[in-house]
C-alpha cells in the first residue's frame, strides 16, 4: 500500500516501510503492494497499470493463487504464484505477481491465513472464479517460496 | 542590475496619442519583426527598445522581495509582443514601423516556457493575445492522441476564461481502423468524445483530408478569433488549407520511422477568414508539452467543469487533495460513475506536477 513520496519510491501506509518501486529490485513493472507487510493499494481499474481508480483504499492480502497456464498437458501446479488482495472499502478483488523482493515468510503467513477468513471472502472468491491455494497445496506453496519441500 | 521602485506587475507606460502614432493587429511575428494590419495593409514593424525593456524587466525576477534582475540573459527568452497584440506604432510610411506600444489584453492563451535544464527559471509565454476561444486540435490517430494533453489545453482555456472547441481530425483513419477488428481507434475514440460531450464543451470531428465535418467546423470559427493548438502532425495547417484553400500553406506527411509530426509549422502566425461574419485563426507550431502557468495544486479541481460542483464538498472542505483523504467528495464522485475516472486521472497528475 502506498502513500507516493518520490516517483522512485513509495511509503507503505501500513507498516510504514520507504519502497523502492524501481523494477530491478522487484522484477515487475507496477509496484503497488509492500514487500514487508504485503499490503497494496486499490490504484488500478480495469488493468494491471492503469492507475484509474479513484478508490485508493488499502488492499489487505488475504491468499495466494496459481496463474492459470494455457497448455492443456501442463501440469496444473506449474502456474506463476499470485497474490490475492481485497480492497478495504469497496471489496473489489485483484491478483497481482508475487515481487522478487516480496518477504517468503510473510508470503507463507497469507497463505496460512487463508483458512481463517470469514466465510463471505470465501464465497466472492468462489463467485469471481479465483481458486486460492488450501491446505492441501502447503507442499507446493513451500516449494515455490523455499525451494524445498 | 537592479531596478528599483518598479512594481512587477506595472501596465506599460501609455503613451501620448500622437497622429504619428497608427493601431493595428499583430498577425504574424518572427525573430525581432511584426506583421502588423492597419487599415488593410500590411506593416513590418519592430519594436522600439524603450517598449522591450519596460515590458521585460518587471518579470525577470518575480521571487525576489527587492526588484532584481537576477540573470539579464534571462530576459530574450521573453517576447512581449504576441500575435493577436493590439499595438500602436510609428508608421515609416514605406510598409516599415516601429512598435510602441501594447494595448491591454482583452484574453489571452499562456504556457509555461520550456526550461533549459532542471531547476532552471520558468517564464510565461504568451502564445495568443486577444483570442475568443482556444481549439485543441488531435489527430484520431496518427499520430496517436495523448487524451492527457488535450486536458491541459482546456484546463488552461478555462483558467482563462476561454471557451474550448475540441477538433478531432483524421477521422478518415478511424474509419479504415474499424474496418481491421482488433485494432484500437473507433471504439475507444466514441467514448472518450462522448465523455467531453456529456461535461459540456463541443466536439467536432472532421477529416482534412475528405471534408467530412468541415462544414460544421466553419460554422463555429464564424466571426471568431481562435487559435490552434496541438502537439506536431495532428493537420492544423492542413484543416487550415481545408478551411480556406487559397492559404496554400506548406504541409508534410507525418514521419513513418518515428510516428510523429515534422514540426512543418515554424511560427506563429494568424489569418483573417472571408467568412461572412468574418473571423480569424491562428495556427502555432506543433508542441510537444504544454506546462501550465500560475494554476496551484489546490485548484486544479476547479477547472475541471464535472468537479467544480463537489469542491469544498469533502470531508476536509477546501483542504482535501482528492488524492486518498476520507471522505473526498470526488472520489466519491469517480466511484459512483459521475466523473470519468480517465478525467480524475489527467487531474491528478496535473496536480503532481505542479
Amino acid at each position: 500500500m502506498r502513500n507516493q513520496v518520490l516517483n522512485t519510491e513509495f511509503r507503505c501506509l501500513h507498516c510504514h516501510h520507504v519502497v523502492p518501486v524501481d523494477p530491478c529490485y522487484s522484477g515487475v513493472q507496477n509496484r503497488n503492494h509492500c514487500p514487508y507487510c504485503l499490503w497494496s493499494r486499490h490504484l488500478d481499474l480495469a488493468r494491471a497499470g492503469d492507475r484509474l481508480s479513484a478508490c485508493k483504499a488499502p488492499m489487505r492480502p488475504i491468499g495466494l493463487a496459481l496463474k492459470r497456464v494455457s497448455k492443456k498437458y501442463r501440469d496444473c501446479t506449474s502456474g506463476e504464484l499470485m497474490l490475492i488482495h481485497q480492497c478495504e472499502e469497496c471489496g473489489k478483488l485483484s491478483i497481482n505477481r508475487i515481487a522478487a523482493d516480496d518477504f517468503a515468510d510473510r508470503l507463507f503467513e497469507t497463505y496460512l491465513g487463508y483458512n481463517q477468513l470469514d466465510a463471505p471472502i470465501h464465497q466472492k472468491l468462489q463467485a469471481a472464479d479465483i481458486l486460492a491455494l488450501q491446505t492441501a497445496d502447503r507442499a507446493v506453496v513451500h516449494a515455490r517460496l523455499f525451494g524445498v519441500n | 542590475m537592479e531596478l528599483e521602485n518598479h512594481p512587477t506587475t506595472d501596465p506599460p507606460l501609455p503613451v501620448e496619442i500622437d497622429s504619428r502614432f497608427a493601431q493595428g493587429i499583430v498577425y504574424k511575428k518572427s525573430t525581432g519583426l511584426y506583421t502588423v494590419l492597419a487599415q488593410d495593409s500590411w506593416i513590418r514593424c519592430e519594436i522600439s527598445s524603450r517598449l522591450r525593456k519596460q515590458l521585460i524587466y518587471p518579470i525577470a525576477d518575480p521571487n525576489s522581495l527587492r526588484h532584481v534582475v537576477r540573470e539579464v540573459k534571462a530576459i530574450e527568452h521573453v517576447d512581449p509582443v504576441a500575435v493577436g497584440d493590439e499595438v500602436r506604432f510609428i508608421d515609416n510610411g514605406d510598409g516599415s514601423g516601429l512598435i510602441v506600444e501594447v494595448l491591454p489584453r482583452r484574453t489571452k492563451l499562456t504556457r509555461r516556457t520550456a526550461v533549459p535544464m532542471p531547476g532552471a527559471h520558468p517564464f510565461e509565454q504568451v502564445i495568443v493575445a486577444n483570442v475568443d476561444q482556444v481549439v485543441p486540435v488531435f489527430a484520431a490517430a496518427n499520430p496517436t492522441p495523448k487524451w492527457n494533453m488535450l486536458d491541459r489545453y482546456l484546463v488552461s482555456a478555462e483558467s482563462l476564461d476561454l471557451p474550448s472547441l475540441i477538433c478531432i481530425n483524421k477521422m478518415d483513419l478511424v474509419e479504415k481502423r474499424n474496418g481491421k477488428p482488433g485494432k484500437p481507434g473507433g471504439e475507444e475514440l466514441e467514448e472518450i468524445v462522448a465523455e467531453y460531450r456529456k461535461i459540456g464543451y463541443r466536439v467536432i470531428l472532421v477529416s482534412a483530408a475528405t471534408g467530412a465535418g468541415l462544414p460544421e467546423l466553419r460554422q463555429a470559427l464564424q466571426g471568431k478569433i481562435s487559435v490552434f493548438v496541438g502537439k506536431s502532425g495532428v493537420g492544423k495547417t492542413s484543416l487550415l488549407n481545408a478551411i480556406q484553400p487559397e492559404l496554400g500553406l506548406r504541409v508534410k506527411e507525418v514521419s513513418q520511422a518515428t510516428g510523429k509530426g515534422k514540426h512543418t509549422t515554424t511560427h506563429l502566425e494568424m489569418f483573417p477568414l472571408d467568412f461572412e461574419a468574418g473571423g480569424a485563426i491562428v495556427d502555432t507550431p506543433g508542441v510537444r508539452e504544454f506546462g501550465l502557468w500560475e494554476i496551484d495544486a489546490e485548484d486544479l479541481a476547479l477547472f475541471f467543469p464535472e468537479m467544480h460542483h463537489y469542491v469544498g464538498r469533502c470531508k476536509f472542505g477546501l483542504g482535501c487533495r482528492h488524492d486518498g483523504e476520507p471522505g473526498c467528495a470526488i472520489r466519491r464522485a469517480v466511484t459512483s460513475g459521475a466523473i470519468s475516472p480517465r478525467r480524475y486521472k489527467s487531474m491528478m497528475m496535473l496536480q503532481e506536477e505542479q
